[in-house]
């Protein structure tokens, strides 16, 4: 399996020059790169130095809007060519999006292709935000904010050239993603290893490290995050959930949250598999189906799922999950 | 239903209006059913029949449907609510969360 990263932020957060910088790594060299630009004329993937035909312009418009067919057929593309030898063995595939591009439906694309979908498996969404003009940007771009609340990595660019205005973009991202560890770049350099192998997956050590894909911490405290747009908390629950809760949890989600569910990422005590819990996450209305991981990671057996919203309330889905686990527990209960 | 599940599936419908932005009220009334009450509907939720394939019936107006679960009661009661709603349908990925 090919881990797939998506790299986002606004125009001129600072995206192509954190590539640049992260392909002249030794440990990036084997990556694959699509750069996707919004105009007629790519200049992007011009500033990207790369040797060979690893790295892929898509210039026929916003990857989230109308080219996701394109999108499949390049990753597939690439991967034909890496199978014949035209490509570098690559090891990784890095996605640099439009700056006005929504990751959420690049992120669907991702999950739901049947073309890819046995060779690609989706890493994590690292955001870039510009330390001089973030926060302006995020007060007016609502694309600004999506980009920044689905993050798994949070990148604040230019912070040499911004000390006074950091503090209050700084408060802004962890009101909008506390989950996200957020990190400086500084003319575009960054140590790779803190970016990426941002899923529940690390490709390195082949294990699951599911406590720092949720963000665990930040959400210790159950305190929900609010901005003007968009939400952040976690569902905290110490009784075991029945497998029938979670699939009709999620169905419901998905049916009256739509594109208000931003991403949703959890680790679920399962009263029917107590010793094996379940990772899931979704994306609107897209999920994976939960995956059992082998045993625990921790002490901590509380169900633990954090949620990116826009405008869902917190108290509705806790009534949820109470009345349907009830409801469950007493269609399972033995009759007398 | 028990007075458990009755006050669940109450508190349920009330945060559900909230959610969905929608003005109403939610109540539990003396027969034993619950009420919502919006955009000039009576909805009346209350346990279907044990002689029927389902939870739950759902009247509103002069219709009256069974559901099977609290999700199905959630969808009927929106409908009814809101003309415009519009559902999502879930869509599993095929790709893997983590390698198999």
């Amino acid at each position: 399996m090919i881990p797939v990263h998506l790299l986002t932020g606004f125009l001129g957060s600072g995206k192509t020059t954190l590539l640049g910088h992260l392909l002249r790594q030794q440990d990036f060299a084997r990556t694959a790169v699509i750069i996707n630009e919004f105009g007629e004329i790519g200049l992007d993937h011009e500033l990207v130095e790369k040797s060979d035909d690893s790295v892929v312009a898509l210039s026929t418009g916003c990857l989230c809007c109308k080219v996701r067919g394109d999108l499949v057929e390049t990753l597939a593309d690439l991967l034909c060519r890496r199978d014949a030898g035209a490509v570098p063995p690559f090891t990784r595939v890095v996605i640099e999006t439009s700056g006005l591009a929504d990751p959420a439906p690049i992120l669907q694309t991702l999950m739901t292709d049947a073309t890819i979908g046995g060779r690609l498996v989706l890493d994590g969404v690292v955001t870039t935000v510009d330390a001089v003009n973030g926060a302006a940007t995020l007060a007016r771009e609502a694309i600004s904010v999506k980009q920044v609340a689905v993050a798994d990595r949070l990148v604040v660019t230019k912070s040499d050239l911004a000390d006074a205005e950091q503090s209050a973009l700084l408060g802004r991202l962890a009101a909008l993603n506390a989950g996200a560890p957020l990190l400086q770049a500084q003319h575009g350099a960054i140590d790779p290893q803190l970016l990426f192998d941002a899923g529940p997956y690390d490709p390195c050590t082949k294990s699951l490290d599911v406590r720092a894909w949720l963000g665990e911490g930040a959400h210790d405290h159950q305190h929900e995050r609010h901005d003007a747009e968009i939400q952040t908390y976690a569902i905290v629950r110490t009784a075991p959930i029945h497998a029938v809760t979670l699939t009709l949890l999620l169905e419901t989600l998905a049916e009256h949250c739509g594109a208000d569910l931003l991403r949703l990422k959890g680790i679920v005590n399962i009263a029917e598999r107590p010793d094996r819990p379940a990772v899931i996450h979704g994306v609107q209305h897209v999920f994976h189906a939960p995956t059992f991981l082998p045993r625990w990671p921790s002490d901590d057996r509380r169900s633990r799922i954090v949620i990116i919203t826009r405008g869902i309330p917190q108290a509705w889905i806790e009534a949820l999950i109470d009345a349907l686990d009830a409801e469950v527990a007493e269609v399972s209960a033995p009759v007398d | 239903m028990s007075a458990a599940a009755e006050d669940l599936t109450c508190e349920l419908l009330k945060q559900s209006l909230i959610a969905w932005r929608l003005t109403g009220t939610v109540e539990r009334r003396g027969d034993g059913a619950v009420y919502v009450v919006g955009n000039a509907m009576d909805i009346r939720i209350e346990r279907a029949p044990p002689s029927l394939p389902f939870r739950w019936m759902v009247t509103a107006g002069r219709r009256r449907r069974g559901a099977i679960s609290l999700p199905a009661v959630l969808r009927q009661v929106r409908e009814t609510l809101d003309p415009d709603y519009a559902r999502n349908k879930v869509r599993v990925a095929v790709t893997s969360l983590v390698p198999s």
